[in-house]
């Protein structure tokens, strides 16, 4: 039951990002989504008593929850940016296409498993956040959202991969998540030097290489 | 522990810098401590393709000839591209380009960037696989937006973009395969596990995940349709950097498209993956045939170069067959060498004419005899001509083809070789031979370019008459891995 609300809520958040129209207010909705994915976690946590999950849920917690938002938004302060995300779409048709999105994975999830099992039903949710966090990079012209719909991407990879099979081997795990981490650093990092060199970070404006 | 030694090697490359107050003699103990790696390889190679076994340490390592073909091939271009860094560093000091200071965070992570590289085919676990190569990308967008001029930032922020939105659909990929084997009983990622039970895994997961990885790592590999990051990257490089991104880089992505493609030939058998590949091969070369007949800058040209070389190598794997996968690892080393030497000679001229517009660069045969006569030799080896190397490669895949009786796929791939070959001969006779509008200085190539140019046309050359017994031998030993 539990598990069921945790993911609801995972799905409502990504609903969120896909409507919301500045940037903190991604970000904010980016935490919350971390933060019902490690309610999650932790509930596999507790059913299956394995002390790897519960490392990987502080993990998720202290990374996703707090230092990325936190590192996101001092980002935001120090460049100085304007807040709008960048919409290429407006939030309507949005939320339309995202609706598109989740039943084209339903479709897809019907092919590998049966989706009234609680599998199926994971998978459809996590396939869907990628798939959104996806449509966030292409729609969203904004380095920093762009930044964001990966985070979201890897969200959705996160609880794909922790519902299917409880978790990948723990090694794994802590591997996938120094490595998304230090992608996000470096994007930041890259934002940086964009915003400074640029003074601006649309992406859709980064257009001298062709052909 | 022979590989534990080649990746201490670039780690301490990579502090080295740091460490040493007297940079000037670095370059030189970083070339010479390339060409010790380059020597353990061969060794590693030679007694792993001798015994005919695999080396694994600590479940995490697993080498065999699979992997030994990936790992020469790195070492070779990474001794040759750490050669010609040389030289090509400390003009770009000279003119300014870039601080003394800058220089040993260059080697710095060029040594990482080789590192993460030796990484990729030496583990045994596919989810470490893909952090290797998630590890690649993030060192190399360093290296790709060296310069921090306006065009290298633009690529280096699309390269590190979009194939971290590649490598994550790869994630996705391998956390299928790894579903449907622990339905199987394999609780782990490792490639030899997943192997062992691959048989018994569900066909239809199996199906769809490996199209997952295939367009995942595919995007890294350089294959079209998700090649756009490849030509930006490879042309916003420094020249050293180029010849790894194209000759290796692309390379390793391709070696764990190959790792899970053995899986998968198991379980649903060698057509599925296959025609896959021959289909996105096909496409790479169509592609490729129209942006390099139509191309202005000359960087780009060689980077839509790659993607048709790429086009061909999956070819060869989809073609299969003792004939298709033995042309296709030959095309890989020899594609590696060919572009790495026009990568060097390019990157020497451009930074001559301070021009990439291949329609200003003129007369460099006369202007750099040297160079001029090495590019000559290597756009006629790359564009597949006799009697240089890679004409032996593509002829050995297509024989593949017409054994096996795909015309159709054969005829395409013909028609755009040719296509490719005439464009590529045209630009090239106008940039050699054709007469130059301004008056350039006649000027000599540092000794450092002349060894790592004379080094690797000695490849492209001998490859051309004679393959080795080494290679013939590692080739059959990486076949053997794949057929099984």
């Amino acid at each position: 039951m539990q598990t069921n609300i945790f993911l609801s809520g995972v799905l409502l958040m990504t609903f969120a990002m896909v409507v919301s129209k500045r940037i903190t207010a991604l970000i904010n909705s980016f935490s919350l989504q971390s933060f019902f994915l490690f309610l999650f976690t932790l509930s596999l946590a507790i059913s299956r008593h394995e002390t790897g999950l519960y490392i990987v849920a502080g993990l998720l917690f202290l990374l996703k929850v707090i230092l990325v938002p936190k590192f996101l938004r001092y980002v935001i302060k120090r460049i100085k940016v304007e807040e709008n995300v960048g919409l290429f779409l407006n939030p309507l048709l949005s939320l339309i296409s995202a609706l598109g999105l989740i039943y084209l994975a339903y479709l897809f999830t019907k092919k590998i498993m049966p989706t009234d099992s609680i599998e199926g039903y994971s998978l459809i949710i996590s396939l869907s956040v990628t798939l959104i966090g996806m449509f966030i990079m292409i729609f969203r012209m904004k380095a920093l959202t762009q930044i964001i719909g990966l985070l979201v991407m890897e969200n959705g990879l996160f609880l794909a991969a922790a519902s299917l099979s409880g978790g990948m081997p723990f090694f794994v795990e802590i591997a996938i998540f120094f490595d998304v981490f230090v992608c996000v650093i470096i994007l930041g990092v890259f934002v940086f030097k964009i915003s400074t060199l640029f003074t601006h970070i649309d992406v859709n404006k980064l257009t001298e290489l062709k052909g | 522990m022979e590989a534990i030694f080649i990746l201490g090697t670039a780690l301490l490359l990579a502090i080295l810098p740091f460490l040493l107050k007297k940079s000037k003699i670095y370059p030189f103990l970083n070339a010479f401590g390339h060409f010790c790696i380059l020597l353990i390889a061969i060794a590693i190679s030679s007694k792993i393709i001798n015994s005919g076994t695999h080396l694994a340490y600590l479940n995490i390592f697993y080498i065999d000839a699979l992997s030994c073909v990936f790992i020469v091939t790195i070492s070779v271009i990474n001794f040759a591209s750490a050669v010609y860094s040389i030289g090509y560093i400390k003009q770009d000091i000279k003119e300014g380009h870039i601080k003394e200071k800058k220089s040993n965070a260059y080697y710095s992570l060029f040594n990482l960037f080789t590192f993460s590289m030796f990484l990729v085919p030496m583990l045994n676990n596919l989810g470490f696989i893909w952090v290797a190569i998630e590890m690649t990308t993030l060192v190399s967008a360093f290296l790709v937006g060296f310069y921090n001029k306006k065009t290298s930032l633009e690529a280096a922020w699309k390269y590190i973009i979009i194939c971290s939105v590649g490598i994550t659909l790869a994630l996705f990929g391998t956390i299928l395969f790894f579903y449907t084997a622990s339905r199987a009983g394999v609780g782990t990622l490792n490639w030899t596990d997943m192997l062992r039970v691959s048989a018994s895994l569900d066909p239809n997961i199996v199906k769809i995940a490996f199209v997952f990885v295939l367009i995942g790592y595919g995007t890294k590999a350089g294959l079209a349709p998700m090649h756009t990051w490849l030509p930006d990257a490879h042309s916003q490089a420094p020249a050293p950097i180029s010849a790894l991104l194209s000759g290796v880089l692309l390379k390793t992505a391709l070696f764990a498209i190959l790792r899970f493609m053995v899986i998968t030939n198991y379980c649903v058998g060698t057509w599925f993956a296959g025609n896959l590949l021959i289909i996105f091969g096909l496409i790479s070369l169509a592609v490729a045939a129209g942006f390099i007949l139509v191309q202005k800058d000359i960087k780009r040209l060689l980077a839509y170069s790659s993607v048709e070389h790429i086009g061909i190598i999956a070819l060869g794997f989809g073609f299969g067959g003792a004939f298709g996968l033995f042309g296709a690892f030959l095309h890989i080393f020899n594609h590696a060498v060919t572009k790495s030497l026009m990568f060097f000679g390019i990157g020497s001229i451009v930074k001559k004419y301070c021009t990439n517009n291949l329609h200003v660069i003129r007369g460099v045969i006369s202007t750099m005899p040297f160079i001029g006569i090495v590019v000559l030799f290597g756009v006629f080896a790359l564009a597949g001509s006799v009697p240089f190397s890679i004409f032996i490669s593509e002829i050995t895949i297509f024989i593949s083809g017409f054994t096996k009786g795909s015309y159709f796929a054969i005829g395409l791939a013909l028609f755009f070789i040719v296509v490719i070959f005439a464009a590529l001969i045209s630009h090239f006779s106008q940039i050699l031979f054709g007469k130059a509008c301004v008056e350039q200085k006649k000027e000599g190539a540092p000794f450092s370019t002349k060894v790592s140019l004379i080094f690797l046309l000695l490849f492209i050359i001998t490859l051309g008459v004679i393959i080795p017994d080494f290679f013939i031998k590692l080739f059959n030993g990486a076949i053997g891995v794949i057929n099984g």
